[in-house]
């Protein structure tokens, strides 16, 4: 008696799932096959000049490094570089300290993507202080 | 319960892609791979959109220089300058002359931080 008792309450306890799962994986489905790659982006910082802050011929008389952007070109210190180049004197910049201040400076026709390969260097290396400039 | 988890996904799926449209989706962002990863949005950022054509935006709304430079003022004024983080979004093609002109009225307004918003890692 007490056995039937126990079938009967465990038949009534079942519940059909294949139309959920069948739902489950329709939207399992059409998420994956709509999902696309999440673009990840940056941020590179920078600080303009103040006012109140060094004039730029003052700087000049300290280690402030200048790399210039050009159209077609880059210098550092007026002294004309490839790209390579310049990620060389990055790096041992770098090396010296990563406080080491950088004045990036960029010609009005250059690219924005120009500045932001040098930006993108500097992050590259670990050097914080960059101030941008345009001439 | 059940029923309620799959509205649940199917809002926040739904609901994930509209942060993108708040930004101009013909930008063809500068590329950045070792630049810092975006991992947390501070509520206050003020996105500046540049386009390759040197035409402002902020959340897909066109401004001119001027217009720009007062919002900017009145941000600054409301939350102090050195509150409001600024980030310049410019199209990789865009003449560094037109990001100028963006950073000269950020700086006018007082806030001299500013960031510069790249692609790290490519999507579709």
């Amino acid at each position: 008696m007490a056995r039937k008792r126990r079938q009967l309450e465990g038949e009534a306890g079942e519940l059909n799932l294949t139309a959920m799962i069948d739902v489950a994986f329709q939207l399992l489905n059409f998420f994956v096959m709509t999902a696309h790659p999440v673009a990840v982006y940056a941020h590179l910082d920078i600080l303009r000049p103040t006012p109140g802050g060094k004039t730029l011929e003052e700087a000049q008389f300290t280690d402030l490094i200048t790399i210039m952007i050009f159209k077609d070109r880059f210098s550092i210190n007026t002294k004309q570089v490839s790209q390579v180049q310049l990620e060389q004197v990055v790096t041992q910049l770098a090396k010296l300290g990563k406080n080491q201040s950088v004045l990036i400076q960029s010609a009005s026709d250059a690219p924005h993507q120009r500045l932001i390969t040098v930006l993108n260097m500097c992050a590259k290396y670990g050097l914080k202080n960059l101030s941008v400039l345009s001439m | 319960m059940i029923d309620v988890v799959f509205q649940l996904i199917i809002f926040f799926v739904a609901t994930a892609s509209l942060q993108d449209q708040t930004f101009d989706a013909t930008l063809k962002l500068a590329m950045a791979p070792d630049g810092q990863p975006v991992t947390a949005k501070n509520p206050l950022e003020v996105v500046i959109d540049v386009n390759s054509e040197g035409q402002i935006l902020m959340g897909r709304i066109r401004y001119d220089k001027n217009t720009l430079g007062a919002i900017l003022k009145q941000t600054a004024a409301t939350y102090g300058s050195d509150n409001i983080p600024i980030i310049i979004r410019g199209d990789g093609r865009t003449r560094h002359q037109d990001i100028k002109t963006v950073m000269d009225q950020c700086t006018g307004a007082g806030m001299y931080r500013i960031k510069f918003a790249a692609m790290k890692e490519a999507g579709q």
